[in-house]
C-alpha cells in the first residue's frame, strides 16, 4: 500500500525568485524506512513540512493513504506523528507531561496515556529527567523529547526532521535502535530526513537525495550502488608528513592530514595492497561504498 | 485502510489543552502579579487620592476601571507574547500535528490565562475594595460578567499574536491597544467628564462595558444596561474569536490539485 504519494511538488516562499523546491515525485510504502538525503539548504524541511501540511505547496500533490492531506480537518495528524527541528516547541511541559498529552490527545484513555508515558520515558532512557521542564534541557535532551513525543500513542506513520542532530553517540545508537524496532514489531512507516548520511546507512531501506531543491534520484541503497563505477572505499593512514605512495592511476582523496580516501574498483585491489608499504601504514579500512559515497555520487553527477 | 488515531472528543480535548496551557505559569507568574495587580493598584491608589472628593460613584468608577485595566493589560499582553511565541519557536506547529482543533486551542490559552489572572484580580479586588472603602454587593451574575470581561481583551490579545511580525512589535501594540481601550470611553474617568465623541465611543468600547458590567454586579444597583453590556461584550468576543480563527495558518488550509 502506497502511503505518501508526492506528484510533482514544488514550492516557492513568497519574495524567493529561487523555488525552495520543484518538480518532486517519489512515494513511500507502508512499513518502509525512508530517508531523505540532503545537505544544508537543499529544501529538506521545506518538503517534509509540505508533508505533514504545516506549508502550502506552489503546486503539485500530496496524498496520503490516497486522499488528500486536508481533506478532513483532522486526517493527517491522526495518521501521522511529526517531530519538528524547532527546539522550542514544548517549552513550558516538563517531560512527562509533555508525553501523557501527546499521548491522551491522540486519543489514548487516561490510564493507557499514563503506562505509555511511562514506557515512553523507558525506551527513551529519559526517566531521570521526567519533571524537567522542556526549557532547561540541553539540545539533544530537547530532541529526544520531541522524537519521544512524535512516537506517543504511535501513529502509523513516523515523519521524523533530523532526529539524531545534536545527539551523543549513544543516543544515537538509541535512536536508531529503537526506530528500527518499531519500524519491525509495529510495522511504523518511517520517513525521516538527515544530513548524516553515515548514520541513516544504519537503518535506512530507500533513499532520496534532494541537492538544490530537485530529488534526483530514489530507490534502494543497494540497488543504487550498483550504478556505482568504484564499489570499494579504502581509508588509509599515515604517521604526519608521510604521503602514500600509490599507483599513478588512482585519485586518493585526503580527508585529513594523515588520512586518505580511495575509491577502487576490484581489479585495482590487488596493485594497491601491493604498493602500499603496510609498516608505514597507522590504519587501514577496506569497505564497500556506502551511502555517503552515493551521495557524494549523484550530487557531485549534477 | 489505515487505522487511525482517535481524536478526543472536545471537553476532553479542551481539558488537556487547558492543562497544558495552564504550565505557562511557570513563565508568567511574575508578568502576572506585577502587570495585573501591582500596577493596577497603584493606579487605582493614585486615581484614588485625586478623585477622593468626586464622591463615592468617581471612585466606583475607578475600582471597576483598575479591575478592567488589570484583566486588559494582563491577558491581553500574556496571551499576546504566548500567542506570538508559539508561532515563532514552533509550539503551534507542535499542536497542529496533533488530532485537536484550532478554536479549541484558542479557547484552551484564553480559558487558562483567565485562571492563572485570577488571583491577581482577586487580590486587586480585597486589597483595592478596602482601600476605597467600597463595600461590595456581589450579584450572582458576577459569575458570567468576570470572563465575558475577559474574553474580549484576550481574543484581542491572540488576534495580536497571530498578525504581528516580531514579538516586539506585538508587545508594543498590545500596549497600545490596552490603553486605546482604557482610553476610549468612560473605563477610568466618569462619562460626565469626557467629550461627546469619547462617550459615544464608550458606547461599544469592549472596556467600558465591562467596567460597567463590573460595577453593577460588584457594586450595584443592577439595571437594564447590563443586558446591553454583556450582549456587546459577547458580540465583541465572538467577532475577534472569528477571526483569529480565520487568520491562524497553522496547517496548509489548501493542497493545489
Amino acid at each position: 500500500m502506497i502511503v505518501y504519494d508526492v506528484r510533482n511538488l514544488a514550492k516557492t516562499y513568497p519574495g524567493a525568485t529561487e523555488p525552495a523546491n520543484k518538480d518532486i515525485s517519489f512515494q513511500v510504502r507502508e512499513g518502509e524506512i525512508f530517508g531523505i538525503l540532503g545537505d544544508n539548504g537543499a529544501g529538506k524541511t521545506t518538503l517534509i513540512k509540505q508533508m505533514v501540511n504545516l506549508l502550502p505547496s506552489s503546486s503539485g500533490d500530496i496524498l496520503l493513504y490516497g486522499k488528500p492531506l486536508d481533506h478532513e480537518a483532522l486526517y493527517l495528524p491522526s495518521l501521522v506523528g511529526y517531530m519538528p527541528q524547532e527546539s522550542h516547541s514544548l517549552n513550558q511541559l516538563t517531560v512527562a507531561e509533555a508525553l501523557y498529552y501527546s499521548a491522551h490527545l491522540r486519543g489514548m484513555k487516561r490510564s493507557a496515556a499514563l503506562d505509555e508515558r511511562d514506557c515512553l520515558l523507558k525506551l527513551w532512557d529519559m526517566e531521570n529527567l521526567r519533571d524537567h521542564t522542556s526549557s532547561r534541557l540541553s539540545g539533544g535532551q530537547r530532541r529526544l523529547l520531541r522524537l519521544a513525543v512524535a512516537t506517543a500513542a504511535l501513529s502509523k506513520v513516523l515523519v521524523l526532521d533530523e532526529p539524531t542532530n545534536d545527539l551523543d553517540p549513544q543516543k544515537r545508537r538509541l535512536v536508531w535502535e529503537n526506530l528500527r524496532a518499531l519500524n519491525r514489531d509495529r510495522g511504523t512507516t518511517i520517513i525521516f530526513i538527515t544530513h548524516d548520511a553515515a548514520e541513516a546507512e544504519k537503518i535506512i531501506e530507500r533513499v532520496g537525495i534532494l541537492h538544490q531543491g530537485e530529488l534526483i534520484v530514489t530507490g534502494a541503497p543497494h540497488a543504487l550502488k550498483r550504478n556505482l563505477k568504484n564499489k570499494l572505499r579504502l581509508e588509509i593512514a599515515f604517521e604526519p608528513g608521510q604521503a602514500p605512495s600509490l599507483p599513478a592511476d588512482l585519485a586518493p582523496r585526503q580527508l585529513t592530514e594523515t588520512r586518505w580516501q580511495i575509491y577502487l574498483e576490484q581489479h585495482q585491489l590487488g596493485a594497491v595492497t601491493a604498493a602500499l608499504d603496510i609498516d608505514r601504514l597507522t590504519d587501514m579500512k577496506l569497505s564497500s561504498a556506502t551511502l555517503e559515497d552515493l551521495y557524494f555520487h549523484y550530487v557531485d553527477a549534477v | 485502510m489505515s487505522t487511525r488515531s482517535r481524536a478526543q472528543n472536545f471537553p476532553l480535548q479542551l481539558i488537556d489543552l487547558v492543562l497544558i496551557e495552564l504550565s505557562n505559569w511557570r513563565w508568567s507568574w511574575r508578568s502576572i502579579l506585577v502587570v495585573g495587580a501591582c500596577v493596577p493598584l497603584f493606579g487605582m491608589i493614585g486615581l484614588s487620592i485625586y478623585a477622593r472628593d468626586l464622591g463615592p460613584d468617581a471612585l466606583h468608577i475607578i475600582f471597576s476601571g483598575s479591575l478592567v485595566m488589570s484583566m486588559m493589560l494582563g491577558n491581553l499582553g500574556n496571551i499576546q507574547s504566548h500567542v506570538v511565541f508559539m508561532r515563532f519557536q514552533g509550539t503551534l506547529e507542535y499542536f497542529a500535528t496533533l488530532p485537536v482543533h484550532k478554536h479549541t486551542l484558542m479557547l484552551a490559552i484564553i480559558i487558562a490565562f483567565f485562571l492563572l489572572s485570577l488571583p491577581a484580580l482577586l487580590t486587586l479586588l480585597v486589597v483595592g475594595s478596602a482601600l476605597l472603602r467600597i463595600s461590595l454587593a456581589p450579584h450572582p451574575l458576577l459569575l458570567l460578567v468576570m470572563p465575558l470581561c475577559v474574553l474580549p481583551m484576550s481574543a484581542i490579545g491572540a488576534l495580536i499574536g497571530v498578525s504581528v511580525g516580531s514579538s516586539q512589535q506585538g508587545g508594543s501594540l498590545s500596549v497600545l491597544t490596552a490603553f486605546l481601550f482604557g482610553g476610549l470611553g468612560p473605563v477610568l474617568f466618569p462619562a460626565e467628564r469626557l467629550p461627546e465623541v469619547l462617550r459615544l465611543i464608550g458606547l461599544i468600547n469592549p472596556a467600558a462595558r465591562a467596567a460597567s458590567a463590573l460595577r453593577q454586579t460588584l457594586i450595584g444597583p443592577l439595571d437594564q444596561q447590563i443586558a446591553l453590556d454583556l450582549a456587546i461584550l459577547f458580540g465583541f468576543t465572538l467577532c475577534v474569536f472569528y477571526v483569529v480563527g480565520k487568520k491562524l495558518d497553522w496547517r496548509a488550509s489548501h493542497s493545489l490539485r
